[in-house]
């Protein structure tokens, strides 16, 4: 009787040792360079509310905001030993593990907002496919916007840039090929640096999204800006897919889910931040330059020729600069 | 002809000193209001309470429009109000709103060229600046706290984001020209717009740190909202949880009756119970 009392507790005791590690909440950590209090923030931040109430405390997102996890090789090698298990950053940052994750980013490429919208209905599952292959999961693709030359002197045409001193980010082989395409040796700083440098007049000439460009207050040296998007710049959410995989298809569906609807509000606030920035900009006393069709186009032709060269160094494969010729070819309706 | 002129000089010269001696009383009753209400310790008295108050400044600032005494202290009420006791944002804003114009019209009056340089280019407001009167701290410093005020209930608006370099600019040119003004108010707010931008981006933490040091030091601690914004801010920037709660804690131990500071550290206690329950979420 004793025994078949001592069976039953242990069987018990086995029992709700199996249904806790069967519920075993999974802590997801996110690490980005979005600082608290950015629209970026608390998008996230609501997503991961959402997926915590949904599976019932089953997953839980923890962020580290501000870039207090290092770098984008700092976060990756934290990913690798398991000490986070996810990014959020930029598609530059990220093309350290995946190198089509620059594919936006090619110099002079798009014209207009609705044209990326286009584009990226085809293009983004590639991406997302291709981060696969690297053994990443991509939960949330936003554009931050574009970004556009600023200078604190007068830029109007390639002779006017050949004599600037144009900053680019470190490691950024996209926007370095870009500049270098036009003629110019940019110098290559890291972010952290580009303020103070503007300061000192290390660099007069960089470029960023209007709202990026009021965040890290380069109007106070910035002047003139000139208005015609030279890049596409996109926020990605990766998580190590191994930790994706081991989720329930439940809740690998509830994180899928809120991840990509809170990215999607992200898109309409960015656009709408940059609009408001932009305005800001002028209203501080930034003067916006607007080529004519004349010079667009030679700008045009400098970004043909980067894009040229990039896919010959391999810094873009074969096959995703020909889906994105074939997909912007359709949306311009030039599809044969 | 001649008597008469002399009679309007007579005439205008007594109801110069009748204004001025309504504008003393004026002074002194609103700054006794002010004080009065900085150290009460109960919070729903002053939530209750102040926006009489609110509305008897509006009063006496709408029969003596360019007094730039009643407007700062117009601004400052309305400015703590929004910041303290407003939970509903726009309202907040509203208020915080009113608080700057209030502000802005004080310093059209006593600081005309820096007035006239807020709208403009960032270099432009420095030289502005650097011509203002640096006696008139009390202008200078009522204008800095209500924009500072009014800058973080509207942080969606890329205009007041892209003004925040001149604010800090005359937030160092204060803390220049007298560091211990308002116990080192200068120095808090300078914490906080230094603690905003990570050093990834550019930003100063470590200055921020300094800022807010600098703030406890010349506060000899006893204004526990520099503890709560410290670590709010700061600490959380840095993900320093040790620091963060530590800050906290001394906030919550605190005795918080001091002169002219019960009100804030009583809100201060609130928010910091606040803080350390979401931090175990932040970190």
């Amino acid at each position: 009787m004793e025994v078949n009392i001592m069976k039953k507790y242990i069987f018990l005791a086995l029992a709700m040792f199996v249904a806790t590690v069967a519920n075993a909440a999974t802590t997801i950590k996110i690490a980005t360079v979005a600082p608290d209090g950015t629209a970026w923030m608390r998008e996230m931040r609501a997503g991961a509310d959402a997926v915590k109430t949904k599976t019932s405390d089953r997953v839980e997102i923890k962020y580290y905001p501000g870039g207090v996890m290092g770098d984008e090789p700092a976060v990756m090698r934290k990913i690798k030993i398991g000490q986070l298990q996810g990014g959020a950053l930029t598609g530059g940052e990220l093309s350290a593990i995946d190198k089509d994750a620059q594919i936006y980013s090619l110099p002079f490429l798009f014209k207009t907002p609705e044209e990326v919208d286009k584009v990226r209905v085809d293009i983004d599952p590639l991406l997302k496919k291709s981060f696969e292959q690297v053994g990443f999961e991509v939960l949330g693709i936003s554009g931050g916007g574009f970004a556009y030359l600023m200078s604190v002197k007068d830029i109007k045409n390639k002779d006017d840039l050949k004599a600037a001193k144009v900053w680019v980010p470190q490691g950024d082989h996209v926007a370095e090929a870009g500049f270098k395409a036009g003629g110019v040796t940019p110098i290559s700083l890291p972010l952290a640096d580009v303020y103070t440098s503007l300061q000192t007049g290390l660099i007069d000439t960089a470029a960023n999204t209007p709202s990026g460009a009021i965040a890290f207050q380069w109007h106070t040296k910035i002047k003139h800006m000139v208005d015609l998007p030279l890049t596409y710049v996109v926020g990605i959410l990766v998580v190590d897919k191994k930790v994706f995989d081991a989720l329930s298809a439940e809740d690998q569906k509830i994180l899928t889910d809120e991840l990509a609807s809170a990215f999607q509000r992200l898109e309409k606030i960015n656009r709408d931040d940059n609009a408001q920035a932009r305005d800001a900009l002028q209203k501080q006393g930034v003067t916006i330059f607007k080529p004519n069709a004349d010079e667009a186009g030679q700008w045009e032709s400098v970004g043909a020729i980067a894009r040229k060269q990039l896919i010959a160094d391999g810094e873009i494969t074969p096959d995703m600069a020909a889906a994105l010729d074939k997909s912007l070819a359709k949306v311009r309706g030039s599809a044969k | 002809m001649q008597r008469m002129r002399f009679m309007f000089l007579a005439v205008t010269v007594a109801l110069t000193a009748c204004a001025s001696v309504v504008n003393r009383a004026t002074h002194q009753f609103t700054e006794n209001l002010t004080t009065g209400i900085l150290n009460e310790d109960d919070i729903d008295t002053v939530h209750d309470g102040v926006p009489a108050y609110l509305m008897l400044i509006d009063g006496i600032i709408e029969g003596d429009p360019e007094n730039a005494s009643t407007l700062l202290a117009g601004a400052k009420l309305y400015g703590a109000y929004a910041g303290g006791f407003v939970g509903d944002p726009v309202r907040a804003q509203r208020m915080a709103d009113r608080a700057y114009n209030y502000a802005r019209r004080a310093l059209c009056v006593r600081e005309k060229k820096l007035y006239d340089a807020l709208q403009g280019p960032f270099d432009q407001f420095q030289t502005a600046l650097n011509q203002a009167d640096k006696r008139d701290i009390e202008t200078l410093y009522g204008f800095a706290a209500a924009w500072a005020g009014r800058t973080q209930v509207n942080t969606g608006d890329w205009n007041a984001i892209a003004d925040l370099p001149k604010l800090q600019s005359l937030l160092m040119e204060i803390a220049a020209i007298d560091p211990g003004y308002d116990n080192g108010g200068a120095y808090l707010y300078l914490g906080v717009i230094n603690s905003i931008r990570p050093a990834s981006l550019g930003g100063k933490p470590e200055e921020g740190k300094a800022n807010f040091d600098k703030a406890l030091e010349l506060s000899q601690g006893k204004n526990q909202m520099v503890r709560v914004l410290y670590a709010q801010f700061y600490a959380r920037l840095v993900f320093d949880k040790e620091l963060h709660d530590k800050l906290l804690n001394e906030v919550l131990a605190a005795d918080p009756v001091a002169p002219r500071l019960t009100l804030i550290n009583t809100l201060a206690k609130v928010k910091a119970k606040a803080l350390l329950e979401s931090g175990k979420d932040y970190f």
